[in-house]
C-alpha cells in the first residue's frame, strides 16, 4: 500500500472567506491516489469536488485557505518520502510540480485557450517550460502531439487559432497542451460536460489511451454517472465537502452503502421505462457556512436514525477497498433494506450475485 | 486581406460623403451676412453682386460638386469673416501642427504611462497602490478638468519660475502644457487598462495556463496584458488624431495659437465658409481615425477574419 501511493490527502479542511463569514468547503477529506489508477470524484454542484482538487495544484482562489491537513505527493524522485502539497505557500513551489507533475484538463474548452494565440505557441509554451524544448523542436514536438491527440493535419492545425476548431477539437488541444507537460496525474475536472455526447466518448476514450501509453494516475471529476462508469477504477462519492462514500467501480455502483450513494444512483434515468418520474433528492445541501452537525445528509435522508442529526459517523468498512461514512454500517444500527432502484442496479451486476 | 480594405476605405468614403451633403447644404441655409464683413453697410444689389461671384446664387448640386472637387485637391475655400479672403487651408495649416505637436506628445507620453499606471493596479489590486491609482483616475475624471489645469499653472509656474505663457523659443515653457495634455489621458488608458486586465484575468484560459505551470510574469505579459490591450488598440489612433482639434482650455491658458477654440470662434463670427469647412474635416479627421483603428485591430485580434468565413472543423 505505500509504495503504491502517488497522492495521500489526510483530513484535509479548506475553509473560504466570503463577505466576512467563513465557508467550511472541505471537511476533512482523507483520501489515497494509486499510481496508474484511474479515480473518479463524483457529487453534486457545489459538494466541493473542484475545490479539492484544486487544492491539488494550487490553484484555489484567494479567498481560500488549507485550514488543516496534509497532501503528500510521492511523485518528485528527489523527495521520495513525498512532499506536503499543503505546506505549500509561494508560486516557486507549486511551480516544481504544476504541469510537469500534477496536470489539469478543464471543463470548458471553448474558453480554456487563449483566442489570441495560436495553437502552436500554446503548445509551445508549455514544451519550452517542462522541456526546454523551443524553435523547430518545439515545434516538431507540438505537431507531434497534436497527432497524439487525434488532430488531423496537424502541421496546419499548429498554426490556427482556438476559434478554427470546433469544441471536442479544442477539449483534444487542451489534453495535448496537459500532456506537453509529461504529467504523472492528470486531473480531468468535468471534461465532457460541455461537449455534445456524441464527442464525449471520443475525448474520454483518447483520455483512456493516453492513460495507458503514458502510465498516467488520472482523477476524474465529475456529476455523470455515465462517464464514471466508462473510466473509473474506483469512486469517491462526496456530499458537503466530505467523502461519504468510496469504493471500487463495482462496489459503489453494485453494492452502495450509504443512503446518499443509494440516492444519486437512483437519479439516474432507466431507459424504457415510461411514466415514471425521474428521482429527485428532497431538500437541499447544507449551508456551510454554519458548524454541520451529525451527518450533512441527514435532513435529506429519509433513512436517518437520530444519531445521524447528533454525531458524524466515523468510516465504516465494508471491504478492503470499500468504506462507508452512515451509521447504518454500525453493527448497533437496525438493518435498512436499499430502495428498490438499487437493488434493480444490482441485478444488472454480469454475473449478479445479489448482495 | 486586401478586399476587407478597399470595403472598409469605402465605407469610410460614403459616410464622409453623407457628412459633406448634410453639413454643405445644412449651411447654405444660413443668413447670408456669414459671407461678408460688412453687411450691414452693403446694398442689395452689392450682396446679391458678390453672391453671384462667389458662386453662392448656382443651384445646391452645383455648388456642392464644385466643394467637394476642391476639397479632394486640399482646397477648403476661403474665410470670409475671420481673415477676409484668406485660404481656409493655410488657416489650418499654420495651427493644427502646434496642436499636432503638443497632443501627439502628450499621447507619446500618456500612453506609456496610462499603460503602466493600469498594470500596477490590476497587479496590486485591492493593495493601497491601486487605491492611490482609483484616487488619481476619479479625480481626473470628475473634477472638470478647466480647474485642475488652472491648479497645475497655478502651482507650477510659481514653483518652478516657469512662464505661465507658451513661447515658440523657450522649450521650458513647452512642458506645462503637454504635461496638462498627459494626466487625462493617462488617466483614462490606466482606468480601462485595468478594466480589462482585471477582465482577463479571471478566464478560464488564465486558470489552465496556470495549471500548466506558466509562472505569473509570464501570464500577466503573455496573456493578460496581451489580451486586455486589444479592445485598446481601436481607440488609439483615433484619440492621436484628435489632437488636431486643439484643447480649447489648455491652449487658451498658455496662449498657444492652436487649432484649440477656433471651431467655437468661427461659430460665434458666423464664418458659414469656415463652419463648414471644419466641420467636414474633423469628420474627415474622426473617420480616418476609426478606420486606422480597425485595422490595427485586424492586426492585433486574429479573430476579425479578413476574408469569407474560416472554416470550423
Amino acid at each position: 500500500m505505500e509504495n503504491n501511493r502517488i497522492l495521500s490527502i489526510n483530513d484535509l479542511h479548506v475553509k473560504f472567506s466570503l463577505r466576512g463569514q467563513v465557508l467550511h468547503a472541505l471537511r476533512g477529506i482523507s483520501l489515497d491516489v494509486l499510481k496508474g489508477e484511474s479515480l473518479a470524484i463524483v457529487g453534486e454542484s457545489g459538494s466541493g469536488k473542484s475545490v479539492f482538487v484544486k487544492n491539488l495544484n494550487g490553484l484555489l482562489d484567494n479567498n481560500g485557505w488549507i485550514d488543516e491537513g496534509t497532501i503528500m505527493y510521492y511523485g518528485l524522485p528527489e523527495e521520495p518520502e513525498g512532499i506536503n502539497l499543503a505546506q505549500f505557500k509561494t508560486e516557486k513551489d507549486w511551480l516544481r510540480v504544476r504541469g510537469n507533475h500534477i496536470a489539469m484538463v478543464m471543463q470548458d474548452p471553448m474558453t480554456s485557450l487563449n483566442p489570441l494565440k495560436t495553437i502552436g505557441s500554446q503548445l509551445c509554451e508549455a514544451l519550452n517550460l517542462h522541456q526546454g524544448l523551443s524553435g523547430a523542436l518545439a515545434q516538431a514536438k507540438a505537431v507531434e502531439l497534436l497527432r497524439d491527440v487525434g488532430i488531423r493535419e496537424p502541421q496546419v492545425r499548429i498554426r490556427q487559432y482556438p476559434h478554427q476548431f470546433s469544441g471536442g477539437m479544442r477539449q483534444r488541444v487542451v489534453i495535448a497542451m496537459a500532456m506537453a507537460c509529461s504529467p504523472r496525474v492528470l486531473i480531468c475536472d468535468e471534461p465532457t460536460t460541455a461537449l455534445d455526447v456524441t464527442i464525449q466518448a471520443q475525448i474520454l476514450d483518447l483520455i483512456k489511451d493516453l492513460k495507458q501509453k503514458h502510465h498516467l494516475t488520472t482523477i476524474y471529476i465529475t456529476h455523470d454517472l455515465g462517464v464514471v462508469a466508462n473510466v473509473a477504477d474506483r469512486i469517491a462519492v462526496m456530499y458537503s465537502g466530505d467523502i461519504v462514500e468510496i469504493g471500487t467501480c463495482e462496489e459503489v455502483f453494485y453494492n452502495p452503502q450509504h443512503p446518499y450513494t443509494w440516492a444519486l444512483l437512483s437519479s439516474l434515468p432507466q431507459l424504457g421505462k415510461k411514466d415514471e418520474d425521474l428521482f429527485a433528492i428532497a431538500g437541499t445541501p447544507p449551508n456551510l457556512f454554519f458548524k454541520v452537525r451529525g451527518d450533512a445528509f441527514a435532513p435529506r435522508n429519509p433513512y436517518a436514525l437520530a444519531i445521524d442529526f447528533l454525531h458524524r459517523p466515523p468510516y465504516f468498512e465494508v471491504s478492503p477497498t470499500h468504506k462507508a461514512r452512515t451509521w447504518l454500517l454500525d453493527p448497533r444500527a437496525p438493518k435498512v433494506e436499499p430502495p428498490p432502484a438499487i437493488k434493480a442496479i444490482g441485478n444488472l451486476k454480469p454475473g449478479g450475485e445479489q448482495v | 486581406m486586401l478586399g476587407y480594405l478597399v470595403k472598409r476605405l469605402l465605407r469610410s468614403v460614403i459616410t464622409l460623403f453623407i457628412i459633406v451633403v448634410i453639413v454643405f447644404v445644412m449651411l447654405r441655409q444660413m443668413p447670408v451676412e456669414g459671407y461678408f464683413n460688412d453687411y450691414d453697410n452693403m446694398t442689395p444689389e452689392a450682396v446679391q453682386n458678390a453672391l453671384q461671384n462667389m458662386g453662392l446664387l448656382d443651384p445646391i448640386p452645383t455648388q456642392l460638386t464644385r466643394f467637394i472637387k476642391d476639397f479632394v485637391r486640399g482646397d477648403l475655400g476661403v474665410s470670409y469673416r475671420y481673415r477676409v479672403n484668406y485660404p481656409i487651408a493655410k488657416i489650418v495649416a499654420d495651427k493644427a501642427p502646434l496642436s499636432l505637436t503638443f497632443g501627439g506628445i502628450a499621447m507619446l507620453i500618456g500612453l506609456p504611462l496610462g499603460f503602466g499606471l493600469g498594470i500596477l493596479m490590476a497587479r496590486s489590486k485591492g493593495k493601497w497602490i491601486a487605491g492611490i491609482g482609483t484616487a488619481y483616475i476619479v479625480i481626473m475624471q470628475s473634477v472638470p478638468l478647466a480647474v485642475i489645469y488652472l491648479v497645475i499653472q497655478l502651482v507650477f509656474t510659481s514653483l518652478f519660475r516657469i512662464p505661465l505663457l507658451y513661447s515658440s523659443s523657450n522649450p521650458r515653457t513647452w512642458i506645462l502644457p503637454i504635461a496638462t495634455l498627459a494626466l487625462p489621458t493617462i488617466a483614462t488608458y490606466g482606468l480601462w487598462l485595468r478594466r480589462y486586465m482585471v477582465d482577463e484575468q479571471n478566464r478560464d484560459y488564465i486558470k489552465l495556463a496556470k495549471a500548466k505551470g506558466v509562472p505569473s510574469k509570464f501570464i500577466w505579459y503573455r496573456h493578460v496584458f496581451r489580451n486586455a490591450v486589444v479592445p485598446l488598440v481601436q481607440l488609439i489612433p483615433a484619440s492621436i488624431l484628435a489632437t488636431l482639434s486643439g484643447s480649447i482650455y489648455v491652449e487658451s491658458l498658455y496662449s498657444i495659437p492652436g487649432m484649440g477654440g477656433l471651431l467655437v470662434d468661427v461659430i460665434k463670427r458666423q464664418d458659414n465658409t469656415m463652419v463648414q469647412a471644419l466641420v467636414i474635416l474633423f469628420a474627415a479627421v474622426s473617420i480616418l481615425g476609426l478606420l486606422l483603428g480597425d485595422l490595427l485591430m485586424v492586426l492585433v485580434d486574429p479573430r476579425i477574419s479578413l476574408t469569407a468565413k474560416t472554416r470550423t472543423r
